[in-house]
């Protein structure tokens, strides 16, 4: 499966209103469209794992991620902060997009790690930071994977 | 959601985190790609999985920690019926209920505490 098809509009957030990583990581889990208790269990495994290190990988990228079961099926989503969020990211810069992955413990597809896999692969490309600046609309963040056949 | 189910949620999905970077199938990405120390990380998850367990009631806590010793699952989804710790269909009249996870139960045939998804 193509990266594009996961991501639907509605998960695409181009100017997050979050300040800090905590707030973006609610605000992301809030596009998920789950309860409010299965949100707080997410956001609460979404912070373990930043607890155990950051999810950012540098260049402005995060990609927070976990397994749970409160989910059904293998979501993702995007938010965009152009000012910067403190990550506390393996290159100390601010975090400037974030890729959330979230999966249920049993997926038949087994997506979870390929999709994570490629995420980190498409922000370690050299152009990818300025083309995620640059995009407009959710459509055109669609458009930017698909031209990276992703 | 009924508090403890909330906590054996909790539970299961840490539990899942830990195996994830102990078979060996998230292992690499977290170390290449987000460089986390694989020890550490097992030492701090096993260290909440304690003090979450910590907070059960005795009763559950000890079907809890029978079920934790034998089986990498402890807790399974109940998804349209059946119950994905063994697969076989949970009664009816339990699916159905509308406040299905306002208390702690367990699938009759595998032991795994249930958690109905929407």
């Amino acid at each position: 499966m193509k990266l594009r098809e996961l991501f639907v509009p509605s998960a695409i957030k181009l100017d997050l209103a979050a300040e800090t990583k905590d707030e973006a990581l609610r605000e992301l889990v809030s596009c998920m469209g789950l309860d409010e208790k299965s949100e707080g269990i997410l956001y609460k495994m979404l912070k373990r794992r930043e607890n155990l290190g950051s999810t950012g990988i540098g260049r402005g990228i995060a990609i927070p991620h976990c397994r749970s079961l409160v989910v059904t099926r293998l979501r993702v989503a995007f938010g965009r902060k152009l000012s910067g969020l403190d990550f506390k990211a393996i290159d100390e810069k601010p975090v400037r997009y974030v890729f959330l992955i979230v999966a249920p413990p049993l997926e038949v597809s087994n997506q979870y790690l390929p999709v994570l896999g490629k995420i980190a692969q498409f922000g370690k490309e050299a152009d990818v930071p300025e083309s995620l600046a640059e995009i407009s609309s959710p459509e055109q963040f669609i458009e930017l994977l698909d031209a990276k056949d992703l | 959601m009924h508090q403890q189910l909330e906590l054996l949620l909790q539970i299961q999905d840490l539990r899942m985190q830990r195996r994830g970077l102990t078979d060996g199938t998230l292992t690499d990405l977290e170390t290449d790609v987000f460089d986390i120390k694989v020890e550490d990380a097992i030492r701090s998850l096993d260290e909440k999985v304690e003090e979450l367990a910590g907070e059960l009631t005795r009763r559950i806590r000890e079907r809890y920690c029978r079920i934790a010793d034998k089986a990498p699952r402890v807790v399974a989804p109940v998804i349209n019926g059946i119950c994905y710790g063994c697969f076989v269909a949970v009664s009816t009249a339990r699916a159905s209920e509308a406040d299905r996870n306002l208390r702690v139960e367990s699938c009759e045939y595998c032991g795994c505490f249930l958690y109905h998804v929407a």
